[in-house]
This record gives C-alpha cells, sequence and structure tokens, in this order.
C-alpha cells in the first residue's frame, strides 16, 4: 500500500517563498514570480531521491542566468565572477535546500539522497516509472525557475516491457 | 571573537558567512571547517567562541563532534544550524550540550535572536 503523498502545489509554493526570502532575496524585490507553465525550458537541473516513507525526486531546474545569479548571491559574489563550479555548487545545494523541505513535510522515515546536479536541461533527465506529482513554476528577473517532484510508480511492471 | 562554521557544503558556509553579516556579525573573526573531523581539529586547535554546525557531515557527523568536544573537556557553545529538525534531533542536540538549533532557510533575523545573546 502505498502512502498517499501530502505535498501539494500550495505546500511547495510556501516553501519556495521561505527560500527565496532567506537565501535569494532577502530584501524582497524579485521574488519569485509564479507562471504555472510546467512546459517553460530549462538549461540546468539538480535534484535528490528521497526513499523511504515516500519514493521519488524533487528537482530543482532553472535558465543558466537563473543559476549563474542564484550563485552570486549565494557566494556574495559579482555576476561576472561566477564561475561553472560555482553554478554546480549551487545548484546541489539548492537541491539539498528544497529536498530537505519536502522531506520534512513527509511522514516520518523519509531519507534523502545526496544531490545529483547536471547542467543541461531538465528534460534531458531519466527518472524511470515515476511521474510529476506537484511542482512551482516561475520566473525569477525573467528567468525561468521550476522545483516540481516526481513520484516513483508502486506497478511491478517490467521497466520497458 | 572567533566563529567556527561547519559544514561541508561550501554554498552553505557562504550563505551562513553572509547571514552573520547581514545579522551585523561580520566583524568576528570566522573560520570554516569542511567536514565534521576538520571541525573538531580547528575547535581544538583555534579555540573558537562559537561554532556553528550542520548535522549531516561526512565522516564525522555534527553531534559526534560536540559529543566528542565535551567528552575532551571543551566547553565551546555550539549549536545547529540544519536543514530538519525531529524531536529525536532537538534531544540528543540538547543532552550533548549544544546552546541552539536553528532549522533551514533561516535569516539575519534569526541570527541575531540566537547569537545577540552570545556575541553581544
Amino acid at each position: 500500500m502505498s502512502v498517499e503523498v501530502e505535498v501539494d502545489e500550495n505546500d511547495l509554493a510556501e516553501m519556495v517563498e521561505q527560500v527565496w526570502e532567506a537565501y535569494l532575496d532577502p530584501e524582497g524585490v524579485s521574488p519569485l514570480m509564479q507562471t504555472y507553465d510546467e512546459n517553460q525550458p530549462s538549461e540546468v537541473h539538480s535534484s535528490v531521491s528521497i526513499t523511504g516513507s515516500w519514493s521519488g525526486h524533487v528537482v530543482y531546474a532553472s535558465s543558466r542566468a537563473a543559476a549563474k545569479r542564484a550563485a552570486a548571491a549565494f557566494l556574495a559574489m559579482e555576476l561576472e565572477e561566477v564561475s561553472e563550479e560555482d553554478i554546480s555548487d549551487t545548484l546541489g545545494e539548492l537541491a539539498n535546500i528544497v529536498g530537505g523541505n519536502v522531506k520534512a513535510m513527509l511522514p516520518a522515515g523519509a531519507q534523502l539522497s545526496l544531490p545529483q546536479v547536471v547542467l543541461a536541461p531538465e528534460s534531458s533527465a531519466r527518472y524511470p516509472n515515476t511521474e510529476r506529482i506537484s511542482g512551482v513554476y516561475g520566473l525569477w528577473e525573467g528567468e525561468p525557475v521550476s522545483i516540481s517532484m516526481w513520484q516513483s510508480s508502486t506497478d511491478t511492471k517490467e521497466e520497458g516491457a | 571573537m572567533k566563529i567556527l562554521i561547519a559544514d561541508d557544503s561550501r554554498v552553505m558556509r557562504q550563505i551562513v558567512v553572509r547571514t552573520l553579516r547581514q545579522a551585523g556579525f561580520g566583524d568576528h573573526d570566522l573560520v570554516e571547517a569542511a567536514d565534521g573531523q576538520e571541525a573538531f581539529d580547528k575547535t581544538t586547535a583555534e579555540k573558537p567562541d562559537l561554532v556553528i554546525s550542520d548535522w549531516n557531515m561526512p565522516g564525522m557527523t555534527g553531534i559526534e563532534v560536540l559529543r566528542q568536544l565535551r567528552a575532551a573537556g571543551n566547553n565551546v557553545k555550539f549549536g545547529f544550524v540544519t536543514s530538519e529538525c525531529t524531536p529525536e534531533m532537538k534531544t540528543a542536540a540538547e543532552a550533548s550540550g549544544s546552546a541552539f538549533f536553528i532549522v533551514k532557510p533561516f535569516t539575519a533575523e534569526r541570527f541575531d535572536e540566537v547569537f545577540a545573546p552570545i556575541l553581544g
């Protein structure tokens, strides 16, 4: 029997707002503006997998420009100083932050993996036997950013069958 | 005063540094540690006045660092900044002598609330 997931779009949106206020927009001048566009493009993404009381992935995806701005904010650097490694480290930390917050909303017994970072669009990701169950999609200073939850399928069908 | 920041994430250490500055504690001497063993070694060697530690770190976890410091007779002011807060974690932290427990995402206001009494 699978656990009915209780984290919906509103829960994610509230968490995302807190993350932005705390880390990316402490002065409240450039929040993430929700667009509800589930098909908006991305150029980089990071994810953590969750196992135990719920099984699936939490994915953070954005444009490269948004990731660069996040890195500059996190690391207190100028935009032009941000390196590829800075972008990668920041994406990993963002997945860790949002994944940790999602885990806290799940029933007790969930385990969080280390983040995976891919400097490629989210559409290139391969999460076998999962379906998207929840997500926040928006623009940050005009750049696309999204956080989504992908639940692992509980059916026992053979992969590729 | 000297503050040691222990977190295996370079990004998170910088976020803590930035938030300390925003909260008005930027003039203190800041030292970083990238894992638990380094946190223990640097706390012993450099004798900071305050340790701000993550919970989950490779090798030695934050709670293990705290327990080993206490076992060695080190009474440094030590507390946690972590992404989740279960009753079990809080109980273990308090039993080991933790001074505070801050949950991510944190704000400069929260840092000021917790650290002003410690740092003055």
